[in-house]
């Protein structure tokens, strides 16, 4: 393993959780599928 | 009655955003409306209530921008529901510029209490002479002309539907703004009484809260202070007992008692009746409608309860039965050439070994294996939708809530129960997927009955409900709804079951080039829980892996499952691969002999059919080898471990959202994994008793 691999890794992995984080945790709960939890602009 | 003009044919003239309440009974088709208007999809279902808060969509029309704010259905503007109180607040403080006010012609009475309500409001309003068609089928003639006559309002029939009408609402819209006169409607009269106290009220305010006049619209605050509405009068800091209101409706008090809410509510209603004599003439004989005909069985109070659990159970067979050839086919499509493609891709690119395996064992074995339950999903969906169109939800809510209502429970909290199970779906087959629905409901109304009686006392909320009638929803609307359901499942195998699948791969390979699986850092947690398990009949270290995976959305313990026996069971296909055409030659013909089957299944007796479901099931790679770790008796009580345990972290993130505590996600985490647990443990255990399924 070489440093692009640790690299590409780091970028994995933080790519994830930013993902987790954003689709989860930022949308406050926002439940896909749930009637009225959106709101539509 | 012409569909609406594209806005583009009209010279765009810039003014300001003209804002649109949208008002009206629930189940009137507001938010048809608004979907036929601005070509938005606002959610919409033949059952009242389906719009809770207020949704906004935006349009232009002759250059006019237009924003429409879809409003709660309600009944009044009484402050005595969560609806009413947000349509109210909204009409009385934000001040649209114009109401609409959608009116069911087919029930023009009920409808026009509400009307009388908002044109006291002193805002301009246009009625939307809704379900039009419906009223004419049913030989209902209105007078058009005289209801705008006597309302002293713009009358526009439409049918939200079918977008009849939606180009005249919009041009009386814009018209009553183009003419620059904003003119109000008329005011109605309630009667020689009631119209001097309100006078006397009126000038009374203006007299000595002028501060008040500012925030309210005068004839309404003067009515909603006669009525003595208790929000009203907090808001306004003034006592039932103030001279002004001793003064103005002294003499009512006399006459009629301390309750004037309800001589408001006579008046109003004797109006709207009124009205109604005036402009609608009914057919002298009145048939027995189909409607009516199927609520005699449907509702039935010993039938009702039956049919409903046979509908359900009839919409998860079809389910099954269409969608189940389909999941084979793209599991066989993303375990075979999709597997291939990206392994090529990422070897083509130079990627290292571990690149590859990320891709092909982390990402398409975790998403791939969720992915398989896309036509499920759909078909699911489609089914749901369909139930809602047609009215027959409206009718589950009401059965159900004539069942609870003597448990303390009530039957609106019911319908998010009935459509709420899309994050359970993934599991083996209709029959075993309907189980675990009652299973769901049932418990749900025994913690329902335990919280009441212990945590959440107090009386339920009033529930009213209308039964729509029955109606064929259209195939447009049906796509839509579909799809806009169904979709939410793509975009979450998109976003974290994908973010997930990468994270479980690596917990999976650490530390760095493990052999045996058991002794990853997953391995070894799952290893160290699963004797919390073993009584349940699923204590292996992969079983627990995936139930702590699934901790972040439930969808992903079938992601986890998919990652983790890949690796167990891959193997190398004998030969040389095949080519990239003969890849998609086999996709496309595998579709093909799919929608053969699917058909097949649809139209086939039901006993043949789930047998010939079941063995095919054998033949799945990710179920075969699961199948090796459980049994039939520990497998089920594993996945009423899934429905029932500790809430995902989309829940946590909603309970903080709501509550600005984590009290009560606590309280739901310790009860939900006890419960689940529990019944995980009958189910098992009392299975092993009764020799079922071990």
């Amino acid at each position: 393993m070489g440093i692009v691999d640790f690299v590409l890794i780091g970028l994995i992995v933080g790519g994830a959780f930013y993902l987790l984080y954003r689709s989860l945790w930022k949308k406050k709960g926002y439940c896909h599928g749930c009637d009225s939890a959106g709101k539509c602009k | 009655m012409t569909a609406p003009t594209a806005a583009r044919s009209f010279p765009v003239v810039e003014t300001a955003v003209l804002r649109v309440a949208v008002a009206g009974n629930p189940n009137s088709g507001k938010s048809t409306l608004i979907n036929s208007l601005a070509g938005t999809r606002l959610h919409v279902g033949n059952w009242p209530g389906v719009t809770v808060e207020k949704k906004e969509a935006a349009l232009e029309h002759r250059g006019q921008r237009i924003a429409l704010i879809d409003l709660p259905g309600t009944y009044s503007l009484s402050p005595y529901t969560e609806e009413e109180i947000i349509a109210r607040d909204f009409l009385v403080h934000d001040r649209p510029d114009i109401i609409v006010d959608v009116v069911d012609a087919t029930n023009l009475e009920r409808n026009l209490y509400l009307t009388l309500q908002l044109l006291e409001l002193g805002i301009p309003v246009i009625v939307a002479l809704n379900i039009y068609d419906e009223a004419e089928k049913k030989g209902y003639k209105i007078d058009v002309k005289a209801m705008e006559a006597a309302l002293g309002v713009t009358v526009v029939p439409t049918v939200a539907t079918r977008k009849t009408g939606m180009n005249d609402l919009l041009e009386a819209v814009t018209g009553a703004i183009a003419k620059g006169s904003r003119s109000l409607p008329r005011s109605q009269s309630y009667g020689e009484d009631i119209e001097a106290a309100v006078k006397m009220l009126t000038a009374g305010i203006v007299d000595r809260h002028p501060a008040l006049v500012e925030r309210y619209p005068r004839r309404w605050l003067a009515l909603k202070l006669m009525e003595g509405d208790r929000r009203v009068l907090a808001e306004a800091n003034i006592s039932g007992v103030d001279s002004l209101m001793k003064d103005a409706v002294g003499h009512l008090r006399e006459a009629h008692g301390e309750d004037l809410e309800s001589l408001m509510a006579d008046a109003r209603y004797s109006l709207a009746a009124g009205l109604t004599r005036e402009v609608l003439q009914r057919p002298s004989v009145r048939k027995t409608e189909m409607t009516e005909k199927i609520d005699r069985v449907v509702l039935n109070r010993f039938l009702g309860i039956p049919i409903f659990f046979a509908a359900m159970w009839f919409v998860f067979k079809m389910t099954f039965d269409l969608s189940a050839p389909f999941a084979d086919w793209l599991d066989g499509a993303i375990n075979g050439p999709l597997t291939r493609w990206i392994e090529a891709s990422t070897n083509l690119l130079h990627g290292p070994d571990w690149l590859v395996s990320l891709m092909t064992k982390g990402v398409i074995a975790g998403v791939g294996s969720v992915l398989v339950f896309v036509p499920v999903i759909f078909a699911m969906m489609f089914f749901i939708t369909f139930l809602e169109g047609s009215g027959y939800m409206a009718r589950a809510a009401f059965v159900m809530d004539r069942a609870m209502h003597s448990m303390g429970l009530h039957g609106k909290s019911f319908i998010p129960m009935i459509l709420g199970f899309g994050c359970n779906v993934p599991a083996q087959s209709g029959t075993v997927l309907w189980s675990l629905y009652v299973m769901g409901i049932v418990l749900a109304v025994l913690m329902g009955i335990l919280f009441k009686r212990t945590l959440f006392r107090g009386e339920s909320p009033m529930f009213i409900m209308e039964l729509p009638p029955y109606r064929m929803p259209s195939g447009r609307s049906l796509a839509i709804h579909t799809w806009e359901k169904g979709k939410h499942f793509l975009i979450k195998a998109g976003t974290y079951i994908l973010a997930v699948s990468v994270l479980v791969w690596f917990l999976l390979n650490l530390p760095w080039g493990v052999e045996n699986k058991k002794d990853s850092y997953l391995g070894k947690v799952g290893s160290a829980i699963a004797p919390v398990f073993a009584p349940l009949g699923f204590g292996n270290w992969e079983a627990s892996s995936s139930l702590i995976a699934g901790v972040i959305a439930k969808e992903i313990v079938v992601g986890t499952m998919g990652e983790i026996y890949v690796r167990e069971t891959e193997k190398k296909p004998e030969g040389p691969a095949p080519t990239f055409f003969e890849d998609l030659r086999e996709i496309g013909t595998s579709f093909a002999s799919a929608g053969r089957e699917a058909f097949t299944n649809v139209i086939s007796t039901v006993g043949i059919t789930s047998l010939k479901a079941e063995e095919k099931e054998e033949e799945a790679t990710l179920r075969s080898v699961v199948a090796k770790s459980f049994t039939p008796l520990s497998a089920y009580a594993f996945m009423a471990f899934v429905l029932l345990y500790m809430p995902c972290v989309v829940a946590a993130a909603a309970f903080k959202h709501e509550f600005g505590t984590w009290k009560w996600f606590g309280v739901a985490f310790v009860y939900q994994t006890i419960l689940a647990w529990s019944v995980a443990f009958i189910v098992y255990q009392g299975g092993k008793l009764f020799g079922i399924g071990g």
